[in-house]
């Protein structure tokens, strides 16, 4: 069982507060730096300029500090970091659940090419077009809201028919 | 742009205000967050590398708002089961709060066509991220934690990217857009 700073006995109370202050600071900083991951490989291969893409690969190093850091203050937290060390070539659960590895594979080639396209089409990546939509645009409101009917096409429709067909 | 941050930081001049506004700066700092995030509330249930997630914690709150109202019983992650996740709420807040702020909030009208366009386009995106299982900042995040399937994850939307860059560029020479 994982522990993590705060005990599963409050986390009722303290993941709604954690994760708004979280998003609270995110959304803040978006605003002001333009941050955009699929807008920073957008403007590296369209211009060469690099400003937004160092946003992205500065997100995995400093993911990857902060990971290291705290692992070894509370190791409990991080039940299989490094992943790859201690579960090899699989995915970290997420939906869909229980497929084979290569089904995985196939589902992040398809999820991620599909996302990439219509986010460079449309402008922005989830999170620039939720920053957009507040900021006072109302396409990307029209996004947003898109986001929110999603999540509940794919639960509804989407993972039933990805667990039919996937081994 | 370069040459400015460089001649910003050795004038002495990177305040807070200005260091927000770089990408770089930025990004070091939610990966930073998302690792402190995972080791406040993994004990809730995880999954791990769940810092942060603009699909997923979008899919968990809104999932469990569904589910509180229509007795369904739509999929959310194990850290969302008991306790809701506000970071969509949050994201949302801050940046309004901050266009206020620097009075950079302004409503943008679009045109009605269009309006449909971006609602199929968010609902198409929600589904390929969650097919993913993760928005192109949990792909990162996952990636630094040392899930290379993410790694592929992230590759595809450089494709995806690649592939919209050269319509986008075929569209602007022929004039449209």
């Amino acid at each position: 069982m994982a522990d993590g700073f705060i005990i599963a006995a409050s986390a009722t109370l303290m993941v709604p507060i954690i994760t708004l202050v979280l998003g609270l600071i995110i959304g803040y900083l978006a605003q002001r730096s333009g941050f955009c991951s699929i807008g920073g490989m957008r403007d590296l291969m369209m211009f060469k300029h690099t400003r937004l893409f160092f946003g992205y690969l500065t997100l995995i190093g400093g993911a990857l500090i902060g990971y290291t850091i705290f692992w070894l203050i509370i190791p409990s937290a991080f039940p299989n970091f490094y992943w790859a060390g201690t579960q090899g070539f699989t995915a970290i659960p997420g939906a869909p659940s229980g497929l084979m590895v290569g089904s995985y594979i196939i589902l992040a080639v398809i999820g991620g090419f599909g996302m990439g396209l219509i986010g460079v089409l449309l402008g922005g990546c989830p999170l620039r077009q939720i920053v957009m939509s507040s900021e006072g645009g109302r396409n990307s409101l029209f996004f947003v809201i898109g986001l929110i009917f999603g999540a509940i096409v794919f639960h509804a429709f989407t993972m039933g028919l990805v667990q039919a067909i996937m081994p | 742009m370069k040459e400015n941050i460089v001649e910003i930081v050795n004038k002495g001049k990177l305040g807070f205000s200005k260091g927000i506004k770089i990408p770089a700066v930025v990004g070091l700092s939610i990966g930073f967050l998302a690792a402190f995030v995972q080791a406040l509330i993994i004990s809730a249930g995880g999954p791990e590398a769940y810092g942060f997630c603009v699909a997923c914690h979008t899919r968990d709150f809104t999932n469990a708002i569904v589910n509180a109202f229509t007795g369904q019983s739509l999929g959310i992650a194990p850290v969302a089961g008991t306790a809701i996740s506000l970071t969509f709420i949050g994201v949302i807040l801050g940046g309004y709060l901050s266009a206020k702020k620097y009075k950079e909030f302004k409503v943008k009208k679009g045109k009605p066509l269009m309006y449909i366009i971006y609602l199929i386009g968010g609902i198409a995106v929600m589904n390929f991220s969650l097919l993913l299982g993760a928005c192109p900042y949990r792909a990162a995040l996952r990636f630094a934690y040392g899930d290379m399937i993410a790694l592929i994850g992230i590759v595809s939307i450089a494709g995806g990217v690649a592939v919209g860059v050269v319509l986008l560029k075929y569209y602007m020479n022929k004039g449209g857009i």
